[in-house]
C-alpha cells in the first residue's frame, strides 16, 4: 500500500541543511492501523508529510521515495513521490493536525464538502444529488445533516474534527493520514474520535495512519506502529508485541514510563533529551541517553533490521538473547 | 434562539445604530456650524466693504440700515443660539442652507446641486474602479506571490503609493495639459450647445482628474489586498484546501478572496464617504468644477453657509455610508451577529 524506500530528508536553513528523517524503509500494509509514535520534534510530522506528499520548501527529498500503490475499484494505481499528489483525495485523504482552524471560516459546510468531490465524480448528478450523498454519509456516521448548513464558527471542536474526518473519508481513500487527530480534544471526545476513526477502518478495510504522540492512543487503536527516535524508528512491529516485549532501550523506557492501573510504583522518565537535529551524535542517536550504551554505541550508527520476524529495531543489541538488565528497564 | 427573538435583537441594534447614526450627524454638523463663525473675517462686513470700494464712501445711517438688512438676508440675525436653532430646522431637515453669500442671493442648495453631479460621477467611478482593479491586482500579488508578472505589478504600486498625491496629479498636468496640450490646463464643461458637446467637454475634463485619482488609488489597494490575501493565504484552511486538491482557482477565488474582501468592503465604503473630502485637491489642481473647488472658494470668502452646505451633506454622506456598511456586513461575513 505505502512503500518507503531509502528516504531521507531535509530542511535547508541559513545554517546548512538539517536532516530529518534517515534512511528510512518500511511498508504500511492494506488493512490495517498503523501509528507513528515519538517526542515532539522526532520526525513525525515531516514523515507523514512526505506520506502525503507535501514537500514544500524549506523541506526537500535527499533520497529515496515512497510508493502509493493498491487497488481502487478493481483497477490498480500507483503512484510515487511527486505523483502523489494526483492521488490526492481519490486514493490518499489527509486529517490535517490543527483541526480547528482548516475549514473556511465564512462558508457552509456543504459547499467545503462540494469543493472536495473532485469534478469529473459527480459530473453526472445535480448539486442536490450530491448533497444528498453526503447528507447519507454523515448520518451513517451517526453525524446530523444539518451539519451542511451549519458554519465552522458554529461547531464544538470534537464536531469540528468529526466533520473533517467525514470530509477526509467521503471518497473511499485507499489510505488516510491522521495527524494527531485526537490531540487538543478532552477524552471523552478522544474516545469518540478514535471509535469513529475505527470503525470507518474496519468497513472501508483500507489503511489508516495515525500519528500521536500518546502511547495510549496507539495500544487502543493501532494494530502495528512505529516508535521514531531522533529522524528515523528505533522500532517498528505489532503494537501488541511492542508493548509486551519492547526490544530497543528507548521503547522499553517510553513504555517503562506509561502509568499502570494496579501499580502504585512511581514512573521514572528518560534523562536528558533527544538531541539537536542540527548536530547529531555520531553513532546511535540514542547512546548519550541509553543506559546500556557502550563504546560501540557511540561510533557506529545502528542499522534498522528485522530481529524477528516482523519485528524490526535500530539497536547494536537487539535480538541479542536476553540481557540481565533488560527486564529492570522494561519493567 | 427562535425566530421572534432574533427578530427583536436586530430591531433593537437597528434602532441603536440608527441613534448613532443621527447623533454623529449632530455632533459633526454642530462643529461646522459653530468653526466657521469663529473665523476673524465676518461676511456682511466683506459685503460692505465691496460694495464701498465700488461706490464710494457711504452715509453712516445708510450703512448701518445696510448692515441690518444683508444680516436678515444672510440669515445671519438674532443672537448664536436662534440661528444654530434655524439652521438645525431647516438645513438638516430640508436640506435649506439659504443664499449662499459669495453668489448672493442664489440659495446654497441650487449651486451644491449644479455642482455635486460632477464630483460625484468623477469620485464614484473613480473610486469604485480603483477598488476593483486594486484588489483584483493585489489578489494575484497576494496569493501569487512568486509570479513575475505580480512581482512587477507590485513594485510599480509601491513605488506610486508613497509620491504625494499633488506631485502625481502636477506632473500629470505638466505633461499632458502644458506640454503635450493634450487637454486644457483649465477645465470647463460646456453645458449649453446640445448633449454630445457636452458629453466631449466633460470627458476631456475628467481623463487627466480621473487618472490621477486611478493611479494612487489603485497603488493603495493593491498593496493593502496584497497584505490581507497574503496572509489568508498562509492560512491554515487556505493550505488544506489545497491538500484535499481543491484547484487554485477555486482556492483563489473562494478561500483567500471571501475572507480577504471582507476588511476591502468596509474601507471601500469608508472611501466613499470621504470622496468630498478626497475631491478638493484634485479639483483645485486641474480646475475641475465640482464641490472641492466649491468648499475651497466658500472658506477664502467666508461664504457660512455654502461651507455648512457643502459639509453637511459629506457628514451625511460619511455616516450613511458606515450605517449601511454595517447593515450589510453579516451577508458577506457570517460570523456577524447582531445582538
Amino acid at each position: 500500500m505505502l512503500k518507503v524506500e531509502n528516504l531521507s530528508t531535509s530542511y535547508k536553513t541559513i545554517d546548512g541543511d538539517v536532516q530529518v528523517l534517515q534512511n528510512l524503509n518500511f511498508e504500511i500494509y492494506e488493512n490495517e492501523i498503523f501509528g507513528i509514535a515519538g517526542e515532539s520534534g522526532c520526525g513525525k510530522t515531516t514523515l507523514l508529510k512526505v506520506l502525503y506528499d507535501i514537500i514544500d520548501f524549506p523541506l526537500q527529498i535527499e533520497q529515496g521515495r515512497v510508493v502509493l500503490s493498491g487497488e481502487k475499484n478493481g483497477k490498480p494505481f500507483s503512484y510515487e513521490s511527486g505523483r502523489i499528489r494526483d492521488a490526492w483525495w481519490k486514493h490518499i485523504s489527509y486529517v490535517p493536525q490543527a483541526a480547528q482552524s482548516v475549514l473556511n471560516p465564512i462558508t457552509r459546510l456543504k459547499s467545503q464538502f462540494l469543493d472536495s468531490i473532485p469534478e469529473e465524480d459527480r459530473k453526472n448528478e445535480t448539486e442536490e444529488e450530491t448533497l444528498k450523498r453526503v447528507a447519507d454519509y454523515l448520518e451513517e456516521l451517526s453525524l446530523s445533516k444539518d451539519l451542511l448548513d451549519a458554519f465552522p464558527f458554529q461547531l464544538s471542536g470534537g464536531m469540528r474534527q468529526r466533520v473533517i474526518i467525514a470530509l477526509a473519508t467521503f471518497m473511499s481513500p485507499n489510505v488516510v493520514l491522521a495527524d494527531e487527530p485526537t490531540t487538543a480534544l478532552d477524552v471523552v471526545v478522544q474516545r469518540g474520535i478514535l471509535m469513529m476513526l475505527m470503525r470507518l477502518q474496519r468497513e472501508l478495510k483500507n489503511t489508516l495512519v495515525v500519528v500521536s504522540h500518546d502511547m495510549g492512543v496507539h495500544y487502543q487503536v493501532t494494530t502495528r506502529m512505529g516508535i521514531m527516535y531522533s529522524g528515523s524508528f528505533a522500532e517498528l512491529g505489532r503494537t501488541d508485541e511492542i508493548f509486551e516485549d519492547p526490544i530497543h532501550p528507548y521503547t522499553q523506557m517510553l513504555i517503562g514510563a506509561l502509568p499502570r492501573v494496579g501499580d502504585s510504583r512511581a514512573r521514572v522518565g528518560i534523562p536528558g533529551r533527544p538531541p539537536a537535529l542540527t548536530d547529531p551524535p555520531p553513532g546511535c542517536r540514542f547512546a548519550p541517553r541509553c543506559p546500556h550504551a557502550v563504546k560501540r554505541c557511540t561510533e557506529e550508527i545502528p542499522e534498522f533490521r528485522e530481529v524477528r520476524p516482523g519485528r524490526f529495531a535500530a539497536c547494536h543489541f537487539a535480538g541479542e538473547g536476553e540481557r540481565d538488565d533488560t527486564e529492570a528497564v522494561g519493567s | 434562539m427562535s425566530k421572534g427573538v432574533k427578530q427583536l435583537k436586530f430591531s433593537k441594534y437597528l434602532g441603536l445604530r440608527i441613534l448613532t447614526w443621527a447623533l454623529t450627524i449632530w455632533i459633526g454638523v454642530t462643529f461646522i456650524f459653530f468653526v466657521p463663525r469663529m473665523f476673524p473675517s465676518d461676511p456682511v462686513e466683506n459685503m460692505i466693504g465691496r460694495i464701498q470700494s465700488r461706490s464710494g464712501q457711504m452715509d453712516p445711517v445708510e450703512m448701518e440700515a445696510l448692515r441690518k438688512t444683508l444680516r436678515v438676508q444672510f440669515g445671519l440675525e438674532g443672537s448664536l443660539m436662534e440661528q444654530y436653532l434655524s439652521f438645525l430646522k431647516k438645513g438638516l431637515l430640508q436640506f435649506d442652507f439659504g443664499p449662499s453669500l459669495m453668489s448672493f442671493p442664489t440659495p446654497v442648495g441650487d449651486i451644491i446641486k449644479t455642482y455635486l453631479p460632477y464630483t460625484l460621477g468623477l469620485m464614484l467611478v473613480t473610486t469604485v474602479m480603483a477598488w476593483l482593479i486594486g484588489n483584483f491586482i493585489g489578489l494575484q500579488a497576494g496569493f501569487r506571490k512568486h509570479r513575475l508578472s505580480s512581482k512587477i505589478l507590485e513594485a510599480v504600486a509601491i513605488c506610486i503609493y508613497p509620491v504625494p498625491y499633488f506631485i502625481v496629479a502636477l506632473i500629470l498636468q505638466i505633461v499632458f495639459a502644458f506640454i503635450l496640450n493634450w487637454f486644457p490646463l483649465q477645465s470647463t464643461i460646456v453645458t449649453m450647445g446640445g448633449f454630445g458637446m457636452f458629453i466631449r467637454s466633460l470627458i476631456r475634463a475628467s481623463i487627466l482628474p480621473a487618472i490621477s485619482l486611478l493611479l494612487l488609488g489603485t497603488g493603495w489597494w493593491i498593496i493593502s489586498m496584497k497584505s490581507l490575501s497574503g496572509t489568508v493565504a498562509e492560512e491554515d484552511f487556505v493550505l488544506y484546501a489545497r491538500y484535499r486538491g481543491l484547484p487554485e482557482t477555486r482556492i483563489g477565488r473562494s478561500y483567500v478572496l471571501r475572507n480577504s474582501i471582507i476588511t476591502q468592503v468596509t474601507a471601500l465604503a469608508m472611501s466613499l464617504g470621504g470622496v468630498f473630502s478626497g475631491s478638493i485637491m484634485t479639483e483645485i489642481i486641474f480646475g475641475y468644477p465640482g464641490v472641492g473647488t466649491l468648499i475651497q472658494k466658500a472658506i477664502l470668502q467666508s461664504d457660512y453657509n455654502m461651507i455648512l452646505g457643502c459639509i453637511t451633506i459629506s457628514i451625511v454622506a460619511i455616516s450613511t455610508a458606515t450605517l449601511i456598511v454595517d447593515l450589510i456586513y453579516p451577508l458577506i461575513d457570517p460570523r456577524i451577529r447582531y445582538s
